[in-house]
């Protein structure tokens, strides 16, 4: 099952790659039937999974067995939520992209592929298969910014491209450290992680912890590698936007979690404090170049490394404590705290790239937010939603943000408290950075040259309505996604003592 | 004095891909200008059957032939290598040479005989054989450089190429004749043996016959002739040399080093791990500030060069295994990218800067798409067979401890990313030139198709080929 | 022993006398008579490493045949040919003399430590019959492959040599760098 979800989209790719490009409406019909095929098997999955079951859906295969390598998939509570986001995402951005009608055809084979490659290093367990899917978002993502993105698209994506692939040959040697000091040589995750292959080898488990640091790093971003995310995100079209957000970021995150810190912990625990610093000078760098943006885009962007900042205090915070039996508590709650932010921010990020680009794509055709004004009263709906995702972006309680936010600073105070008390102070710049956004666009006088602008469409609604929906009942009732969590982050917790 | 056993069965597919050199030049003499086209038939007809007899054929690995020469996994691997290379170059250059009018019999004749030095290379026992496979390989080579003779740059680069080359083979013979000197054989079994008290001539004679291969592999310092003849020769002759020279080099460095002198392996690596990172830096560098494709394509045959050596310098059986995966992944790779330009023209003219890719992609979208498969498989990216190359002869580096090697392949990796994506981006940007047309046929379309397949069978189900490819290695154990 | 190596001198001096003015001299006939002192020469220094048949072989087919086979092309051809123009090179010259001598002092460096190893050569060592024997015994197989490489010697001879067959201009290939749509970078 867990390979259907992950092909499906692949497979619906290739044959758009064989249908004729002037049937429009078939070539859309087959994107969006892969993706929600795709969505509805991972829901379906989701209805499955046993909580606190460890991984399931397991798959393993010979692949290349020569040299060791296989074939093997599996989730636990870590991966699920962010497979389900990964498709809800994918399937949402195909629905936003119905209006795209330059080289359709190639769009849209090209996202699918980056949903293959997204969906594939959620659930790889072998340390080969991740590496490919890691890399295969790689070439699409370069290609759709390259192709469909703003005026200065080929520097962001070339930019985009050399970053990540600095970082993912970082994580190459690392994997290889790896590999090659496990007895018997081994890809697969599960056992290097029973194993501890570099447990009495200090030195070259700091080298393997950097090489994983530099590549997740370099992916989430933390400061100061983030430099290629602002350029990215403003010239990347609405649905690339959405999904480099919504989940290319995790897939940084989604590495520390899974890789550094249950294969290294004690590399881990050593360099942590350097992590936390470094989170939290993305925080407070991040809320603060936020707020001096003009450009839309660019600010939901700079927020992103604000909020990616509160995950990693999560983790760091989480690997600090590892092998300190009396802060597990506090650890296992750090850690939920940074993966229900994973997801949240997915959602909520997700959601703000989409209301950018309903503004600018097909209406106003810019970003600044000086020239609006006074669209409360024109927009209901649009200002309603955008309200919804900015207040729960910048941590309303009642709203998904808020829960992530509140178990990320009880779970590190523990740990951490000087650095979470500056923490906290991020949340007033990012509150204050999205009232005065709120302000400057809804608020204040009219501006006469937005006098035709039209509300929302359906499709538009389609893309917006389940997020903003998802971001209100995860805000009041987060237990099920929780539990989820949960289970995992406490057995993890329990394996790195 | 007894003469020894002549068992002719062992050199069956080199006598087959001789004899189709032979039938296909003397039926271009005999056939009518407007038959020249059955000739490709005869070529590929010959040379499936030659690579047909190479997979069959057994492998032993004592020598035959009064020690001369070795049919052996290594063999094998490496020929149907350099067949798979001269046949997909025979259908890349089907409507190029009829197009442009060069003489079809004595072309593909040319191009079968390198093959067969390249074979002959692989399959040497003895230093003499592999000098003779060099000039096998060699002689070929500098004429399908100069084969546009009414061309300067095409006449150019055969000079070019013939002048350095002979000076290269200088080197390799006075490093044969120092080694023979030490030894007093010219067999690798003597070279074996001598290599465990190697006299100052023997590392003399070594250093030498270095020179004279990475002449031929086209490795930093040795490489300032790949350009210049890459660029002036005929489009699909460049391609064919680019790959076919490569194979036959270093078939001779896994003979001469990895298998003879395994035992020295400490002695040898440090200087090719010189040579290596030197390669891959200069050749990604230099690649940089290119504006012709072929220029561009030259030194991404030296760079590549550099990172295949990578394999040699582990020296172990894995590193043998991963430069044969890598040579064959780098055939597939390279002849399909000289495949796309060949699709094109810039007014009945060779379509070779990447200016003229301009857009493209949009006009034709596969030939687009296999261009930017082409350029992410040799930027090293998966899941295509570039990745699983690169990663196979990394890893066996790594595990024989050269660190530094494999950092600056990975470092040269990401330079490298920078000018093939810059082609593949070329290509889906901008309108296209009205000048640039598209010359494809049913020959060249076929080569692209099983590059194309090829890279991505290689990177996505390499199963089957790893473990062939793994023949070598087992078979040094 | 004195005698050997005042001839070896003589020898050495005439081939490279002859060497330098197969490089030096601008005048095709000067060339070819230069190369036939170096392969005399040549043939000399085989015959005092006692290997009879190649000395022989040197003089009839190189002296011999190769060298008077040039001197017909310059006879034939003394008109289109001339003089050669001045060579353009600058500093080429200079570093490739310093680069040889440098390569040269490492070569009798080399030979200067060098053990004297191999064995001396036995007593029908270079003879006709000895080549012969094993030429076609432990070397039957390169024997062969060589004549494969003469075979394309021919050919590339021919195919360079012959004369364009058909009134094609010329082959259509790129002439210059396309001023159009200037590389990016």
């Amino acid at each position: 099952m867990l390979s259907l979800i992950i092909f499906l989209p692949l497979v619906g790719g290739i044959i758009i790659l064989f249908t004729s490009k002037t049937n429009e409406t078939l070539l859309k019909g087959i994107a969006l039937g892969a993706s929600l095929a795709s969505f509805v098997l991972s829901l379906f999955m989701t209805a499955l999974f046993k909580i606190g079951g460890g991984f399931q859906f397991l798959e393993l295969g010979n692949w290349i067995p020569s040299l060791g390598i296989h074939y093997h998939l599996g989730v636990d509570g870590l991966s699920l939520p962010l497979i389900v986001l990964t498709a809800l995402l994918s399937l949402l951005s195909v629905a936003y992209s119905w209006r795209i009608e330059l080289r359709l055809k190639e769009y849209l084979f090209l996202f699918l592929l980056l949903e293959t490659g997204m969906l594939g290093v959620f659930a790889a367990l072998d340390f080969f298969l991740f590496y490919i899917f890691w890399e295969i978002t790689l070439v699409p993502m370069y290609f759709l910014i390259g192709i469909w993105g703003g005026p200065r698209k080929e520097y962001a994506a070339i930019k985009f491209f050399l970053y990540t692939l600095v970082g993912s040959l970082a994580m190459l040697l690392a994997i290889l450290v790896m590999y090659f000091n496990a007895q018997p040589h081994t890809f697969n995750m599960l056992t290097l992680i029973e194993q501890q292959p570099l447990a009495a080898k200090p030195v070259l488990a700091a080298l393997a912890f950097w090489g994983f640091f530099l590549s997740f790093a370099i992916k989430v971003p933390m400061w100061p590698f983030h430099t290629w995310l602002p350029d990215a995100h403003v010239e990347a079209p609405t649905a690339g936007s959405v999904i480099l957000a919504g989940v290319l970021l995790k897939m940084g995150t989604y590495g520390f979690v899974r890789v550094s810190l249950p294969m290294l912990p004690e590399a881990f625990r050593i360099y942590a404090p350097a992590v936390a610093v470094l989170a939290l000078l993305g925080i407070v760098y991040g809320a603060l170049v936020a707020m001096a943006q003009t450009d839309l885009k660019k600010l939901v962007a700079y927020s992103s490394v604000n909020h990616m900042g509160y995950v990693m205090l999560g983790v760091a915070s989480a690997a600090a404590a590892a092998g300190i039996p009396e802060k597990a508590v506090a650890a296992a709650t750090a850690l939920n705290g940074a993966v229900f932010e994973m997801v949240a921010h997915g959602v909520i990020t997700g959601a703000l790239f989409l209301i950018v680009g309903v503004l600018y794509d097909f209406r106003a055709h810019t970003r600044g937010v000086d020239e609006f004004g006074g669209l409360g009263a024109r927009l209901p709906m649009y200002t309603g939603i955008t309200m919804v995702a900015m207040l729960a972006s910048l941590g309303l309680p009642g709203l998904m943000g808020f829960v992530a936010e509140f178990f990320i600073f009880v779970g590190s105070f523990g740990i951490f408290p000087y650095l979470t008390v500056v923490a906290v102070t991020g949340v007033i710049f990012t509150a204050a950075m999205f009232l005065w956004t709120i302000q400057r666009i809804f608020l204040g006088p009219f501006n006469e040259r937005w006098a035709g602008l039209p509300d929302m469409d359906t499709r538009e609604k389609i893309s917006l309505v389940p997020l903003a929906v998802l971001m209100v009942i995860f805000g009041l009732y987060p237990r099920p996604l929780l539990d989820v969590i949960n289970a995992a982050m406490t057995t993890l917790v329990a394996m790195v003592r | 004095m007894t003469p020894p056993a002549v068992d002719l069965r062992l050199l069956v597919p080199e006598l087959v891909v001789t004899a189709t050199a032979v039938a296909v030049m003397l039926a271009g003499l005999f056939l009518p200008a407007g038959r020249q086209h059955l000739l490709r038939w005869l070529a590929a007809v010959g040379t499936l059957a030659a690579l047909g007899t190479t997979l069959t054929a057994g492998a032993d690995p004592t020598p035959a032939f009064a020690g001369m020469y070795v049919r052996d996994a290594l063999t094998r691997v490496i020929q149907a290598t350099a067949l798979l290379a001269v046949l997909l170059a025979q259908w890349l250059s089907g409507e190029y040479v009829e197009r442009t009018g060069l003489e079809a019999g004595e072309y593909y004749a040319l191009m079968l005989v390198a093959a067969l030095g390249a074979m002959l290379m692989a399959a040497s026992s003895d230093l003499i054989m592999l000098f003779l496979g060099l000039e096998t390989l060699s002689i070929p080579l500098y004429v399908l450089a100069a084969f546009a003779r009414t061309d300067l740059r095409s006449q150019e680069a055969g000079l070019k190429y013939f002048l350095l080359g002979a000076f290269g083979t200088a080197f390799f013979l006075y490093g044969i004749a120092l080694l023979f000197g030490a030894t007093g054989s010219t067999g690798y079994r003597a070279l074996a043996e001598h290599a465990r008290t190697p006299a100052v001539i023997f590392q003399a004679g070594l250093a030498l016959l270095t020179i004279g291969l990475a002449f031929k592999a086209a490795v930093v310092p040795f490489h300032f002739w790949a350009p210049d003849v890459y660029e002036g020769a005929p489009l699909p002759a460049t391609a064919y040399m680019s790959v076919i020279a490569k194979v036959g080099a270093f078939a001779a460095f896994l003979r001469v080093y990895v298998v003879a002198l395994a035992a020295q392996a400490g002695e040898w690596s440090t200087l090719l791990a010189a040579i290596s990172v030197l390669t891959m830096i200069v050749g990604n560098v230099a690649a940089l500030r290119q504006t012709s494709i072929k220029r561009l394509l030259a030194y991404s045959s030296i760079a590549h060069a550099g990172f295949i050596l990578t394999g040699v310098v582990a020296g172990t059986p894995s590193g043998a295994s991963a430069v044969a995966f890598y040579l064959l992944a780098y055939t597939f790779m390279t002849l399909g990218a000289f495949a796309v330009v060949l699709m094109l023209h810039r007014r009945g003219e060779e379509a070779d800067q990447i200016a003229d890719l301009t857009g493209v992609a949009w006009r034709a979208p596969a030939l687009g798409g296999a261009m930017a498969l082409f350029m992410v498989s040799l930027a090293g990216l998966p899941p295509t067979a570039g990745f699983l190359a690169k990663f196979y002869v990394f890893t066996a580096a790594l595990d024989a401890g050269q660190i530094g090697v494999v950092v600056t392949g990975v470092l040269t990796s990401v330079v490298s990313a920078y000018y093939y994506l810059r082609v593949a981006y070329t290509m889906f940007t901008g309108q296209p030139h009205e000048d640039v047309g598209f010359a494809g046929g049913r020959w060249v379309t076929a080569a692209l198709v099983t590059a194309s397949a090829g890279v991505v069978v290689l990177g996505i189900f390499p199963g089957r080929v790893i473990s062939f490819v793994q023949q070598v290695g087992q078979a040094m154990r | 022993m004195v005698v050997e190596v005042i001839i070896f001198v003589f020898a050495a001096l005439g081939a490279l006398a002859g060497g330098l003015g197969v490089v030096a001299s601008r005048l095709p006939v000067r060339n070819a008579l230069s190369l036939l002192l170096v392969l005399g020469s040549l043939a000399v220094t085989y015959l005092l490493l006692a290997a009879q048949f190649i000395a022989v072989l040197q003089v009839i087919v190189y002296a011999g045949a190769i060298v008077v086979l040039f001197l017909f092309v310059v006879m034939l051809l003394h008109r289109q040919l001339g003089a050669m123009s001045p060579d353009r090179l600058r500093w080429q010259g200079p570093v490739a003399i310093g680069l040889s001598a440098a390569f040269l002092i490492l070569m009798l460096l080399t030979l200067r430590f060098a053990t004297n190893a191999a064995a001396p050569a036995p007593a029908e060592f270079g003879t006709v019959e000895s080549v012969g024997r094993a030429l076609f015994t432990s070397f039957a197989l390169p024997f062969e492959v060589a004549s494969v490489i003469l075979l394309v010697g021919i050919i590339a001879a021919v195919v360079i040599g012959r004369p364009a067959s058909r009134p094609v201009a010329a082959p259509p290939r790129s002439s210059a760098p396309s001023p159009v749509g200037a590389p990016r970078r």
